[in-house]
């Protein structure tokens, strides 16, 4: 072997490549990644979408102890005497003090827990009412888009005609919104029921209701599923 | 990105500016760089990282301090009506008739309110001087539709003031009648100044206050007016006539410096009648419009012929037509160089077939009265222009009411003044030293709704209510009178004029809405009365209330030959933006581009190439200009097809107290107008002066960049840029092979991108727009309407010269031809998002926030967006507009130069001033920092309308649903709607044989938008020979 030769052996010879000693933990440290970025994105998903979260049940104190439960449940005032626009506008809007006063000139006109109804009626300055049902504000929902077309109200408020003091009901997420956008079928009613009616009840038996749902959704021309999960047809 | 261009770079036959068209390396780093005027190292260098880790870690623990334990939403509260109006909905939007009077008439307007709060101004549909379509659509300029900002400008004054020191309106009202009361039956040296009103209820009034004080003088004056024209028709006629054209009985039209389309109080009437004879071209018949004139205006943009001439030359072919007509008593004695003599020639042949001539601008009054003796000899009157008598044109000229009225105050003889709107110690001819003679007077009162540079000289200052704000009426260029109604309480306590002239002549009536019905009473029948009255307020106008026809001919009249052409001609036209200094604090106008010049948020001289040359200046030198003893120093923007020897001096800026948006910008151009040099000046002596001058210009924005030149070469060869985006041909052509302005099929040597779903789109709806380049007049008014549809915010000057302008909807103002030639052709192309199907953005977005709904439109997803700005950069048309900064919330006057500035940032609608939030349009999302944005084609009037119309169980019609920009075009220029219903207008035009995609056929993006090529119908022997 002469000297040249060993030069380009030894140039050639691909030398052992040693990692260094370091490396040995990255295993243990890829392995807690991981499981530290699992437990991460669980928790961060798990609180993001959970009903408190949500505001589920968010009942805040009101100017005026309004029940439902009486006025619409005992009572049976139908839900549009008050929220009188649900069918023309986007925005189910809330009584004037006109409204109230309509009864309560005589009735409990005297109630004490009425004073702030009298006051707006004289002074002419409205019932700071607080918002209960509040999406975020790039998503535009319109409500005389769900009760023309077969929405009950009780599908997304629940049965208000039993809330003495109203909360909301639903999540109010947008995979919520999803879940009906994707099969409105199961919460379509027929157009004789009346789009108020709290106590209508779906047929029991799954295959009625859904022959009854594919008939709604085509007699009140629902859009198809790609058209209802665009995102334009909420947001813009 | 250094690389030399394609050679066809350089002969590009369209061009955006004099930096593209020589493509300097300047202008090539500009394209190239991804934020220009802006330092990158600066934005990395480690000081300013480290700073911006640091604050963004405290916001992280601001963020968190609030956010623990809170609920994820603010507290909102919900207010009812305690009486609800009888028929109102809440949250459904209204509409309602009103007008904007500007100089005397009224612009017919219908505005659009939610839950009490005017947001939006369009042109009321039932009104002759505002219908595009009779009942349907009415369209608006950009002024009146950006005067809904200046109602919610929180810079309006907001209460009396009395030397300086805040009041109330009972010690107006004491001092008023204490100081009149001693007045009454006399009156001398009393005067009121006021803007120019020709509403019934002010001339009612002003009779009033003259028979309360017979000695006192009432004055009426404008900075900008028709007044040459007037003083020509009593030149004429003997009397004040009011000439009326019918652009859409006009074959052959003859303009003198008349901006008919851009600059006239019938310009959406007349650019209504003009649109329906080129539309008509695809019918075999088109108009043709010659123009000769003293500086580049919209109109001469879409002229046929167009022969740019000094003033001196504008009265000289003036005179010439009126003497190759034949009209009496001229002889056909003047000198014309050969372009001129072609123009005449042409000009007066054509006039026999069905035409009309119409002066303006800075054609003399005896101009006028020659306008009116060709039209009479071609039989023009009474079919292609009607005359009307002018009541109120009696009066002298304002600039000669003006000075009289300074002379007076100069001798002593006023002592009471009182001023009504304008702004004269800004815009009164600078000789009359009108501020300093204002000091002299005893008792000063201004009404206005801006504390400016008149009430500040004023002892008394009023606040005025704005015209949403108040009663009155007004009358169109017509003469048809209507209602002004207000849609909003005063936000700031204003009066208007009527009721502030009722306290000065101690009316007994001092309410606007019964003063108004108080002066109607006496035309509307006295049995029915209300119900008349209610139904004028309605429809905005009384119907039958025009001006009677004037019965006159043209008296033979003495026509001097023109002077010969002098030294430098200035000439002062209202800014495309500020106006007269009226609208410089309104930032929507402010940062709409000028239709020629591009520029924001200033007014340069404009002046030839050739002058500019021979003095050696360029775009952004400042030049000085000596004339009559006043000077001023300003920048100068050269302007191709400016006439030589012309300088065009903007008015409206130099503003000192108009706000904190309009102050100290630009140049104060009113310092060198004067009586005698008022509409043009002449013998001005113009030399360059030190230094240059920053003046932003969106021109070049968004220009494809030379890699992007490269790529198409190779992919396409040949073609150049212009011959792609641009489609043009002449009538002549078009009729013999109407495919004659495209340029025939091109190959695509590279699909970039996969194949789109070609089954789709089957849907009822597939939304769709068309553009007819051939009716575009580039005014503006689209861009103004989309920017108040769309929530769109302003973002200064500073921000627009690194191109983050917002604007949805731009248009793109191509010039073409040679340089030098100062007839020099203008091409428009409003450009917007194109909703291709086929879309690049969406190719490339990482989250999916922008992708295809299933109508056909390319969605934009505010809240999925994460700010990458890949779709921005991968759109071909460059539509895409992205939130650097909070710009809603910044102050766009101030100077944003660092990257990261107001950290932890302002993001908080606390942070929008609670006035002008009540401004947006709650049907469209406000967009936060660090988001992108583009033309939605409306999605929100398409919802809406759809869900009104399925509510009622019908389909959406065609015509239902009106985008913004095409809502206000006056010439129905932007056509939307379903391309899936064969009988729309929409699926027509995109059949029509002039219409193309832009860039479809080399990037095969599938626009939805589609454009008509432009037609010109140039005169014999004017046709330009094609580059390339």
């Amino acid at each position: 072997m002469s000297e040249s030769e060993t030069t380009a052996t030894k140039a050639r010879a691909p030398g052992r490549f040693l990692f260094p000693r370091w490396i040995n933990l990255i295993a243990p440290v890829g392995a807690v990644a991981t499981i530290g970025g699992l437990l991460y994105a669980t928790t961060i998903f798990a609180f993001g979408a959970s009903p408190k979260t949500m505001a589920v049940g968010y009942a805040p104190d009101q100017p005026v102890r309004y029940s439902h439960a009486l006025h619409a449940g005992k009572l049976g005032i139908d839900c549009r005497y008050c929220h009188n626009t649900v069918e023309k506008t986007a925005f189910a809007s809330l009584p004037a003090t006109q409204t109230c006063m309509n009864c309560h000139t005589k009735i409990w006109d005297k109630s004490p827990l009425l004073q702030p109804v009298r006051d707006s009626w004289t002074t002419g300055k409205p019932v700071e009412w607080v918002k209960i049902h509040n999406l975020a504000n790039y998503v535009y929902f319109n409500h005389s888009a769900h009760v023309n077309h077969g929405v009950g109200c009780v599908e997304c408020h629940s049965r208000i005609d039993r809330m003495d003091v109203v909360f909301q009901a639903a999540p109010l997420s947008m995979g919520w919104c999803l879940d009906c956008h994707r099969a409105p079928e199961s919460h379509l009613r027929p157009k004789d029921v009346k789009i108020t009616d709290m106590d209508w009840k779906h047929p029991e038996n799954a295959d009625e209701a859904a022959a009854l749902g594919q008939k709604l959704k085509s007699e009140y021309q629902i859009h198809d599923t790609a058209y209802m999960t665009s995102c334009y047809t909420c947001h813009r | 990105m250094n690389a030399k261009p394609p050679a066809s770079v350089k002969g590009v036959e369209y061009w955006r500016s004099l930096a593209h068209l020589s493509d300097t390396p300047e202008m090539r780093e500009m394209i190239g760089k991804e934020f220009p005027g802006y330092d990158v190292d600066d934005m990395l260098s480690p000081g300013s990282r480290r700073t911006f880790l640091k604050l963004a870690g405290a916001s992280m623990a601001l963020a968190g301090l609030t956010l623990s334990g809170c609920r994820r939403w603010p507290e909102e509260k919900l207010a009812p009506y305690s009486t609800n109006p009888r028929g109102r909905l809440p949250g459904a939007p209204e509409q309602y008739a009103t007008a904007m009077e500007v100089g005397g008439v009224a612009m017919p307007l219908l505005v659009t309110s939610y839950d009490g709060r005017p947001i939006k101004i369009e042109g009321n549909p039932s009104h002759p001087l505002s219908w595009t379509i009779k009942d349907k659509i009415g369209a608006a300029d950009s002024f009146s539709q950006a005067s809904l900002l200046d109602m919610y400008d929180p810079a309006r004054s907001r209460e009396v003031k009395l030397a300086d020191k805040a009041t109330t309106w009972a010690a107006f009202t004491t001092f008023a009648s204490k100081q009149f009361g001693a007045m009454k039956g006399n009156g001398e040296g009393f005067a009121i100044l006021s803007e120019a009103a020709d509403g019934p209820s002010v001339a009612d009034m002003r009779k009033r206050f003259l028979d309360a004080y017979p000695k006192a003088k009432w004055v009426e004056y404008e900075p900008v007016g028709q007044e040459a024209a007037l003083e020509g028709s009593k030149l004429a006629f003997g009397k004040a006539v009011r000439s009326y054209l019918h652009l859409d009985k006009a074959s052959r039209v003859v303009l003198l410096d008349a901006d008919v389309l851009g600059n006239h109080p019938a310009h959406i009437r007349y650019a209504a009648d003009w649109s329906d004879r080129r539309r008509s071209a695809d019918a075999g018949e088109m108009s043709r419009v010659f123009i000769a004139e003293t500086s580049f205006s919209i109109t001469g943009t879409v002229a046929d012929v167009r022969l740019p001439v000094d003033p001196s030359r504008l009265y000289a072919i003036a005179r010439a037509i009126a003497a190759k007509v034949g009209v009496a008593g001229v002889a056909g004695d003047e000198k014309l160089s050969d372009t001129e003599a072609k123009f005449v020639a042409n000009a007066a042949a054509d006039l026999k077939e069905n035409g009309v001539v119409a002066g303006g601008g800075a054609l003399s009054p005896a101009g006028h009265a020659l306008v009116h003796a060709i039209n009479e000899k071609i039989g023009g009157i009474g079919k292609t222009v009607t005359l009307h008598e002018d009541p109120a044109g009696d009066r002298p000229s304002h600039v000669k009411a003006i000075g009289d009225l300074a002379a007076d105050m100069k001798a002593g003889k006023i002592n009471t003044l009182l001023i009504i709107g304008g702004n004269p110690a800004y815009d009164a001819p600078a000789d009359l030293d009108f501020a300093n003679l204002l000091k002299q007077v005893a008792t000063t009162i201004r009404l206005g709704l801006y504390e400016d540079e008149t009430s500040k000289l004023c002892h008394w200052h009023l606040p005025r209510a704005h015209y949403l704000e108040s009663w009155g009426d007004a009358r169109a260029w017509d003469g048809s009178a209507g209602v002004v109604q207000p849609l909003i309480m005063p936000l700031f306590e204003g009066k208007s004029t009527i009721e502030v002239l009722a306290i000065v002549s101690g009316d007994s009536v001092t309410e606007g809405h019964e003063i108004i019905q108080r002066t109607w009473g006496t035309t509307l029948p006295k049995d029915g009365f209300d119900l008349a009255f209610r139904k004028v307020i309605e429809a905005g106008v009384a119907e039958g209330g025009t001006y009677p026809s004037a019965q006159v001919s043209v008296k033979a009249g003495q026509y001097p030959a023109a002077d010969a052409s002098q030294g430098f001609y200035l000439r002062f036209i209202p800014d495309s933006k500020a106006y007269d200094g009226r609208y410089a604090n309104n930032g929507w106008l402010q940062e709409t581009p000028d239709t020629l010049t591009k520029v924001v948020w200033d007014n340069p001289a404009l002046l030839a190439k050739k002058d500019a040359d021979a003095m050696g200046v360029a775009t952004g030198d400042v030049i000085k200009i000596d004339v009559g003893g006043g000077s001023l120093e300003i920048a100068a923007y050269v302007l191709p097809g400016q006439p030589v020897g012309v300088i065009t001096l903007p008015l409206g800026y130099g503003r000192t107290a108009s706000g904190h948006i309009g102050d100290e910008l630009g140049f104060y151009v009113n310092k060198v107008r004067t009586t005698q040099g008022f509409d043009v000046a002449a013998g001005a002596k113009v030399s360059k002066a030190s230094g240059t001058y920053k003046l932003v210009m969106t021109q070049d924005h968004h220009i494809i960049d030379t890699i992007g030149f490269e790529g198409r070469e190779m992919r396409i060869g040949e073609k150049n840029e212009g011959g792609l985006i641009i489609h043009e041909t002449t009538f002549a052509e078009f009729k013999s092979d109407p495919k004659s302005a495209h340029p025939g099929p091109r190959k695509v040597g590279l699909q970039l991108f996969e194949e789109p779903d070609k089954g789709g789109y089957t849907n009822t709806h597939a939304w769709g727009m068309a553009i007819d380049m051939n009716s575009c007049i580039g005014c503006n008014a689209c861009a103004v309407a989309c920017q108040a549809e769309n929530n769109i915010p302003i973002v200064g000057k500073v921000q627009s010269d690194y191109h983050r302008e917002m604007a949805w909807l731009r248009i793109d103002r191509y010039f073409k031809g040679d340089v030098e030639d100062p007839t020099v052709e203008v091409v428009y192309q409003p450009m917007m998002c194109q909703h291709c199907e086929n879309a690049p953005c969406e190719q490339v977005c990482p989250v999916g926030a922008t992708v295809h709904d299933t109508e056909g439109l390319n969605t934009m997803v505010y809240n999925r967006c994460i700010g990458t700005r890949y779709c921005s950069n991968n759109c071909p048309y460059k539509v895409r507009r992205f939130n650097y900064l909070d710009y809603h919330s910044q102050d766009p006057r101030g100077n944003w130069a660092k990257p990261y500035p107001n950290i932890p940032d302002a993001q908080l609608n606390e942070s929008i001033d609670p006035v002008q939030k009540m401004l947006f349009n709650p049907e469209v999302t406000v967009r936060m920092r660090g988001v992108m944005e583009k033309c939605t084609y409306c999605v929100q009037r398409i919802h809406n309308t759809t869900i009104a119309k399925r509510g009622q169980g019908e389909d959406v019609q065609d015509g239902d649903i009106l985008t913004a920009c095409q809502q206000t075009c006056p010439t129905q220029a932007i056509v939307f709607g379903n391309l899936n219903d064969k009988e729309s207008k929409v699926s027509k035009l995109h059949k029509n044989n002039r219409s193309y995609a832009v860039l479809h056929e080399e990037l095969d993006t599938r626009p939805r938008t589609k454009y008509l090529a432009k037609l010109r119908n140039p005169a014999e022997g004017e046709k330009k020979e094609t580059v390339g």
